[in-house]
């Protein structure tokens, strides 16, 4: 039997560098296991969510109506999560603009727990990250992951706490001994690092796919001299325009 | 970020092109760095056809690094809308006046944001 690594890009037409397939393959294998509060099925299923929204009509009618809730309908799935959870992600890859509270407390109602919802957020972002880096060079999507057995961790961060959010976040003074590492040492992180850390792992994750693809937070700080061929203002002019597409005003 | 660093490599950039796609940046390249951009954005099926024209501007290296950071702020945005985060403090205070030049205050995301500081 013939063995193939995932995100080979032998084959690709650009020279993709090294950290991109290593932090994508740590990706896949995060995705696979067992999570926090999700089973590594029901991860790998939130990921087969995160592309079966792409097509999905119900979302496609809701993103040009002016009111989408005022659309009913079921969402073109095909996994067994809660319908709670399937909503998540389908509305947050194709409408994120138009996310609210009211919303989100609408599926905690439904029974979806915050820190469930929050892992659902990193395990979508970080399909979407990796899939739109492919779509972006037109090379096909790699194959979604076999999932890994086992129970999910089911452990809060004791320091979770309202910090503005929606959920509760963990601020750095407030980290539990295991996640003592989660944001480098410093004495605070931005809101949007800090999103996530509800669900300690996922915070990793992010940092992780944030260096292969964009930049490092050590070369964040860095404005010339980084080892990149487009300058820092035209990495900068991406991404505005990025978050300025998906109405982001964060 | 781009006004930071813009400022800090004394490159003179238009910040009307992060909202107005039609709009000269001054950036070299900028034009297809921001076609680009948008079009994975709105999975327009122009895709190909920026991805071809960025390549000849800035060359693979260059494309690869937009891909990645348009895919890396794919995640960012989301993540940012989804927890419904505020906004961290530099960006409540300094950057209000420079929302409302840009219109982003008008964002439908702006409704979710809550301007408070950490």
């Amino acid at each position: 039997m013939l063995l193939v690594m995932p995100f080979d890009y032998g084959g690709s037409p650009y020279p993709i560098p090294d950290r991109i397939p290593k932090a994508h393959r740590a990706a896949w294998s995060h995705l696979a296991e067992p999570g926090m509060w999700w089973s590594g099925a029901e991860r790998v299923a939130i990921a087969e969510e995160t592309r079966n929204a792409e097509d999905c009509a119900l979302c496609a009618e809701r993103r040009e109506a002016l009111s989408a809730p005022s659309v009913v309908g079921e969402h073109d799935s095909s996994t067994a999560l809660p319908p709670a959870a399937i909503e998540a992600v389908h509305k947050i890859v194709t409408d994120p603009g138009r996310l609210s509270k009211p919303w989100l407390e609408g599926l905690l109602a439904d029974g979806l727990t915050d820190a469930a919802y929050v892992e659902i957020v990193g395990v979508l972002t970080t399909v979407l990250s990796v899939d739109d880096l492919h779509r972006g060079l037109g090379l096909d999507l790699e194959p979604l992951p076999a999932s890994v057995g086992g129970e999910p961790e089911r452990r809060r961060p004791a320091g979770a706490t309202d910090e503005g959010a929606w959920v509760h976040t963990v601020p750095a003074s407030a980290l539990d001994a295991a996640d003592a590492d989660l944001y480098g040492g410093a004495p605070q992180a931005a809101n949007v690092i800090r999103a996530l850390s509800l669900v300690p792992p996922a915070v990793r994750m992010l940092g992780v796919l944030h260096g292969a693809h964009y930049l490092s937070y050590a070369e964040m700080r860095m404005m010339t001299s980084l080892d990149r061929s487009l300058s820092r203002p035209q990495l900068e002019l991406v991404a505005a325009r990025v978050s300025a597409v998906n109405e982001c005003f964060y | 970020m781009l006004r930071a660093s813009s400022e800090a490599t004394e490159t003179s950039v238009d910040m009307r092109a992060v909202v107005d796609g039609e709009a000269d940046s001054g950036l070299p390249r900028g034009d297809a760095l921001s076609s680009f951009a948008e079009a994975l954005v709105r999975r327009s099926p122009d895709l190909d056809a920026e991805r071809e024209r960025l390549e000849a501007a800035v060359g693979a290296a260059g494309l690869i690094e937009a891909a990645g950071t348009a895919a890396n702020f794919q995640r960012m945005t989301r993540i940012a809308d989804a927890i419904g985060i505020p906004l961290d403090r530099d960006g409540g205070e300094q950057g209000a006046a420079f929302r409302a030049g840009l219109g982003i205050d008008r964002f439908a995301g702006a409704e979710n944001t809550p301007t408070a500081a950490r």
